[in-house]
């Protein structure tokens, strides 16, 4: 139910923002029409998703999106996005080589590659390898970063 | 007839030269490694691969494209009879008694089963699609914006009701697809939307991030999600020798495979996500039709040669709305759309005329393709599904890199980056509640189409909304709209009068 709220709330937000625009006529329309009409349509739908859900019950609709997940999942996830915005945050800074290196050494460990002697080899090899194919042989400009390369 | 047959030995010309015939194998490689691959299905696999094609002719980019789609489709069926695990949806009905077979000791016949049954629908498909694009094609010049506009919302509609659980929910995630689409310069008037002073959001949001943020990077964090036990299963390797089927299988197979194909073709016709209606369709029939109807889901043959065949030939005939009407049914042709476009190609009523060497050099590139596919996965098929021994640990970590990697190779930009990780997050939390990511991907596509045609549409007539249903073929197709909306509502309410009086 709190998922069907959130998009009522986005097609709310959208539907705000459009009348800001120009709306216009039916016979000449605005830059705003379009998305207010399917602004107004998505809150329609999530609204009536929403009372379903109400009148459904709780229970029976928890019940219905559990998802199976381990323990450690939560953890594990928030580790393992939290590098992909490193990742990206220092792209363009670090390099390719380098941001390829270092994100495979920490998305190995994350998800149990816990011995350096593998992990390292098997992230320096990765780093290597993905630098050859895309930036020597398919010649596509990555960011070379501080390291130069 | 004739002429497209003509056309057709053009074709051939065009895709048998051998750079044409090196990109066609290198499709369909890449795309049997990634249908078997875990975490990253066809959808993910032509978005990131569109960028490697950028250096090429159209014609060339899009065989290899089409190749890593039917390739994919392949190796998904690989995963479904060796592991127990689709690699993509259409697969699903494999597993049924593909891993039944396979758990029998039979993994060889139902892999080769599939090989032929494809090659055979990829055969039959090829001739349908020679003589029924050119005069759908002529058809389609009829098509005027109201009638591309009540064709989208039809598309739309059939799509959402055929994934997923719920209506409503694919409903949503449609209208959030038409939203983001909004986002950039309006079609009409080049006015600023949605843009917030930056101009990144002024080019509109990359579809390719959107596809291979909600389907590859959403993938990989829902395996993330679940505990290592679920991702560590055993792999039924076949033997070289055990990979032929024997003359009884070929002989109960041949006519699955040919409903199949039948089936599938004109499934692939209509809007939705085909491939998947068609196997779930072709797998029906055969246990009707079957005198041993208890022998599925025990590891029938016929199980597995119809719902393939159905497959295979429902993603080519997929390519005629495509091809003919600019118009996608399906995420993985909307995304081939996406890379028509970049190549500069607008498909349509008038690509046959005006790019006769591209429509018909993919076309025949699709049997050579079928052809290679059948030389492929016949006696490599224990080499590929080698690739399943590598533990998901290191896999996913691999699926990442390259994501994020292909993802900054399309426009050279972050932000391209940022908006993949934010759409599989997204992506992530979508599969976790159970709403689906096709609708809002072809949406996303397919929205600045709508919003044009919605508008010409008004404008011609002088804002009067009567357009859409005046028109004979837009009133069918609304008509057929309202009864795919009305359906659902039916069945709902009787089977709670049922409920209550049972």
């Amino acid at each position: 139910m709190i998922v069907g709220i959130v998009i009522f709330a986005f097609g709310a937000i959208t539907a705000l923002l459009s009348l800001k625009m120009p709306i216009g006529t039916f016979r000449m329309a605005g830059t705003g029409m379009f998305p207010l009409s399917l602004g107004i349509l998505l809150m329609i739908l999530s609204g009536a998703f929403v009372l379903k859900g109400f009148f459904q019950g709780k229970k029976e609709q928890a019940k219905k999106e559990a998802p199976i997940e381990s323990p450690e999942s939560p953890i594990q996830m928030g580790l393992f996005l939290g590098s992909m915005v490193l990742a990206a945050a220092f792209f363009n800074l670090l390099g390719y080589p380098l941001t390829s290196f270092l994100l495979m050494v920490s998305l190995l460990k994350i998800l149990g590659v816990k011995r350096w002697r593998v992990n390292i080899p098997l992230s320096l090899v990765t780093a290597v390898g993905s630098y050859f194919l895309f930036v020597k042989w398919l010649e596509i400009p990555l960011p070379k970063g501080w390291i130069g390369i | 007839m004739l002429e497209s047959l003509q056309h057709l030995i053009n074709g051939f010309g065009i895709a048998g030269t051998a750079q044409n015939l090196l990109y066609c194998l290198a499709g369909c490689i890449v795309g049997t490694l990634i249908g078997v691959l875990p975490g990253i299905g066809p959808i993910a696999g032509i978005a990131l691969l569109i960028p490697a094609t950028f250096s090429l002719n159209p014609t060339s980019a899009i065989i290899m494209l089409a190749g890593i789609y039917y390739g994919a489709m392949y190796g998904g069926s690989t995963t479904s009879i060796l592991l127990n695990v689709p690699g993509e949806t259409a697969s699903v009905i494999t597993c049924i008694d593909g891993y039944r077979m396979a758990q029998k000791g039979r993994a060889g016949p139902a892999l080769a089963i599939v090989a032929i049954g494809s090659f055979i629908a990829g055969t039959i498909g090829l001739f349908g699609l020679v003589f029924l694009a050119p005069p759908l094609a002529e058809a389609a010049l009829a098509f005027g914006p109201p009638e591309y506009f009540s064709l989208m919302v039809f598309g739309f509609i059939v799509l959402s009701n055929v994934t997923g659980k719920s209506l409503i929910k694919s409903l949503m995630m449609a209208l959030i697809g038409l939203i983001i689409g909004t986002i950039g310069i309006d079609p009409v008037t080049g006015d600023a939307r949605f843009a917030f002073g930056s101009t990144y959001l002024l080019g509109g949001i990359e579809f390719v991030a959107v596809a291979i943020g909600l389907f590859g990077i959403g993938e990989v964090l829902t395996n993330v999600n679940q505990p290592s036990e679920m991702l560590d299963q055993g792999v039924i390797m076949p033997r070289f020798r055990e990979l032929y089927p024997s003359l009884q299988d070929l002989k109960k197979s041949m006519g699955s495979i040919l409903r199949g194909t039948l089936s599938g073709f004109g499934i692939g016709l209509v809007p939705g996500p085909a491939p998947v209606i068609a196997t779930y369709a072709s797998y029906m029939i055969e246990k009707k039709i079957s005198k041993h109807p208890e022998e599925f889901g025990q590891g029938a043959i016929e199980g597995v040669a119809g719902p393939e065949s159905a497959n295979n030939s429902a993603c080519q005939s997929a390519f005629i709305p495509l091809f003919v009407l600019g118009i996608p049914f399906a995420p993985p042709t909307a995304i081939l759309l996406g890379a028509l476009l970049i190549h500069g190609v607008s498909p349509g009523p008038l690509l046959i005329s005006q790019h006769p060497g591209l429509f018909w050099g993919v076309i025949a590139s699709m049997y050579i393709g079928n052809f290679i596919l059948l030389v492929l996965n016949l006696p490599f098929v224990p080499l590929f599904a080698n690739i399943l021994r590598i533990p998901k640990k290191i896999l996913l970590p691999l699926v990442i890199l390259f994501c994020i990697t292909g993802m900054y190779t399309v426009n050279n930009s972050v932000s391209d980056i940022w908006v993949m990780l934010l759409f599989g997050a997204l992506g992530f939390l979508m599969r976790k509640w159970a709403y689906e990511g096709a609708p809002l991907l072809l949406a996303l596509v397919l929205g600045p189409r709508l919003e044009v045609a919605f508008r010409q549409s008004l404008m011609i007539s002088h804002g009067d909304f009567g357009i859409f249903i005046n028109r004979p073929i837009s009133m069918v197709f609304l008509l057929a709209t309202a009864l795919f909306l009305i359906i659902p509502l039916i069945r709902m309410i009787f089977k709670k009068t049922s409920k209550e009086g049972g």
